[in-house]
């Protein structure tokens, strides 16, 4: 771990009493100019792991670091770090510039001063128009620029995002999800990007922590979540998915339900139970021209998509879900040994 | 239709009463014969009334700063309660003067107050004490409502995230926050402590009985008269009101001019 990182989490565990709800173990670390966004389920613990780098709960064992400084003894206040709650918490009696000031307000910045920098971080985020609304006569999207706003102009160690897109309609995410990396970018700031959405995640993050029952599974580029993942549930929570249960019946080939899959060498055992994973967009139409990993099968489903068309392939022992961009008739599909991946058995995981 | 009937029977009585307080004499007839304003000036050179309407301008505003200096932090301590049992039980405590009758609680006070260790009994302060125990549940209810309202939770862990100490998010936070229904928490309080009798009946001395207790005695008199000071308690319980209204307000623009 780098002695580096703005934001250093270190064998952190937390239980919330009585319960057996929290998280175990958590080591993360976010560099500078970095934005990691930790994914999974509810309850998955993700939420915890930001009230407890904010300090809003403390670790039962394990450290925190904020710009290599232990944070046992700082109280949230003292943190000097920009969060954005899920629903803005926006202070509503408060103008949309009040706001923004009212982190410079606290720290002593002179009433002029703080006014000319509420604006000029307002004018930031494309709201200098609404600087005097309060936040009651503002959309969700605005309503969430003035936070973003309010979180950064402090220059903060670090920018906490909790779930701050989900509360906005699907036009405005993508939106902000562009206008949240722009300002994060902009700063060279850290950034902690908690979140459900896994596309949201995939295509804002330097890095992705996926995290289940309270322990990060995996933490990687998006690229490498989404090509590599460590799991079964990796694999089916980050993009689409063909997924079987296998077992290793050769140095390179794997039989399944829907049939024996050729792969690259794999150096399992044979009988090893396996987990196969096969992404759709992996999964072409038509015979292959060596005839490997070919199955024949009928159009079960096909939906149009646009750009691209997703179909269900009914063959033998299941479906083979495939996507391509070119119409006309299906009747065969193949796959090439190399996009044939191998994932720890799946059923061996606890719950 | 039912609407209507309920309208009828709220302010028939009301502009009855602003009439016959104008009527110079109301002997079985509909409505009073020729008109008056000697009932007024009469109530207002009778000496008791005069006491007994500042002692109840006196008791409303005791009430409403007392009640604010407790019930803010009483619903703020019920708001944040961490477990369900405390918030059930802050709860029964904060309805249960609304179930108590006003009888039973000043019947507890009139014993309390006039043994020898407490001989208070018939002080201003234990009217204001009794009010304060009558009104509390009903500023509270307001008050913890808009707390659940606004996320007040919510808004002070950002205060806090923001660098914002207790002090801070209290007086640039919470307060402002809660402005509208503390505002409208203790216009309730000011209305319903002007126009109780029950508890103040028995707990008032001769020389603190607030408005409502002096009242009664004018129903064995001319009915004008008994009309003029029914008026003028409807009046004070408006002024009452209002001037809860504008004090909250009031405070809150030097809040904002602290800012």
């Amino acid at each position: 771990m780098s002695k580096t990182a703005a934001v250093a989490v270190e064998n952190v565990s937390f239980t919330y009493p009585g319960t057996q709800a929290g998280v175990r173990d958590i080591t993360l670390a976010i560099e500078p100019g970095e934005l990691v966004a930790v994914i999974g389920a509810s309850g998955c613990g993700k939420s915890t792991l930001l009230k407890l780098i904010a300090g809003f709960l403390a670790p039962d064992s394990g450290r925190i670091r904020i710009g290599g400084r232990d944070m046992a003894n700082t109280p949230p206040r003292a943190r000097d770090l920009g969060i954005v709650f899920q629903s803005y918490a926006l202070f509503p009696h408060m103008t949309a510039w009040e706001n923004v000031a009212y982190p410079l307000k606290v720290r002593g910045v002179a009433a002029g001063e703080r006014r000319a920098r509420a604006h000029k971080a307002l004018d930031l985020v494309g709201l200098g128009a609404f600087a005097e609304r309060r936040p009651g006569a503002m959309s969700g999207g605005q309503q969430q620029r003035v936070a973003l706003a309010r979180a950064l102009v402090f220059q903060p160690r670090a920018l906490l995002l909790d779930e701050p897109l989900s509360a906005l309609d699907a036009a405005m995410r993508l939106e902000m999800r562009d206008e949240i990396r722009r300002l994060q970018q902009a700063h060279g700031i850290a950034a902690l990007h908690i979140t459900h959405d896994q596309e949201e995640a995939l295509s804002m993050a330097d890095r992705v922590a996926v995290m289940r029952a309270g322990r990060i599974e995996q933490i990687d580029t998006p690229r490498a979540i989404y090509e590599r993942p460590a799991t079964r549930e990796i694999a089916a929570f980050v993009g689409h998915a063909n997924l079987w249960p296998g077992v290793v019946d050769g140095p390179a080939s794997v039989a399944t339900p829907v049939g024996r899959f050729v792969t690259m060498p794999h150096g399992l055992a044979a009988n090893t139970a396996v987990t196969v994973l096969v992404r759709p967009e992996r999964v072409r139409p038509g015979p292959a021209p060596d005839g490997v990993n070919t199955f024949a099968g009928t159009l079960a489903r096909d939906r149009f998509l646009g750009a691209l068309r997703r179909f269900d392939v009914a063959v033998p022992g299941g479906t083979i879900t495939g996507e391509t961009g070119e119409a006309g008739a299906i009747g065969h599909v193949h796959v090439r040994p190399e996009h044939v991946q191998l994932l720890p058995d799946g059923s061996t995981n606890d719950d | 239709m039912v609407t209507a009937l309920y309208l009828i029977y709220l302010f028939l009585p009301m502009a009855l009463l602003v009439v016959g307080s104008f009527g110079e004499a109301w002997f079985n007839t509909l409505l009073p014969t020729g008109t008056t304003t000697q009932w007024y000036v009469a109530v207002y050179q009778d000496p008791s009334f005069r006491r007994a309407f500042w002692v109840s301008l006196q008791v409303a505003t005791a009430t409403c700063v007392v009640g604010a200096v407790i019930g803010l932090p009483l619903a703020y301590a019920i708001y944040r309660a961490a477990s369900r049992g405390v918030r059930a039980a802050a709860r029964i405590l904060y309805l249960l003067p609304i179930a108590v009758p006003p009888l039973v609680l000043a019947f507890g006070f009139v014993l309390v107050f006039s043994s020898d260790t407490l001989p208070y009994l018939g002080s201003l302060w234990v009217l204001v004490g009794g009010h304060v125990v009558l009104t509390l549940p009903y500023l509270l209810q307001t008050l913890v409502g808009d707390m659940r309202h606004l996320r007040l939770t919510e808004l002070e862990a950002a205060a806090e995230s923001l660098g914002g100490g207790f002090a801070s998010r209290f007086f640039d936070i919470v307060l402002p926050a809660l402005r509208h229904s503390l505002a409208s928490g203790l216009i309730m309080v000011a209305a319903l402590s002007i126009g109780e009798f029950q508890l103040s009946n028995l707990v008032a001395g001769f020389l603190t009985r607030p408005y409502p207790v002096v009242l009664l005695q004018a129903f064995y008199g001319a009915t004008g008269f008994a009309c003029a000071a029914t008026v003028i308690l409807l009046a004070l319980a408006l002024l009452a009101s209002f001037g809860g209204a504008t004090t909250a307000q009031a405070g809150q623009r030097r809040m904002g001019a602290a800012a």
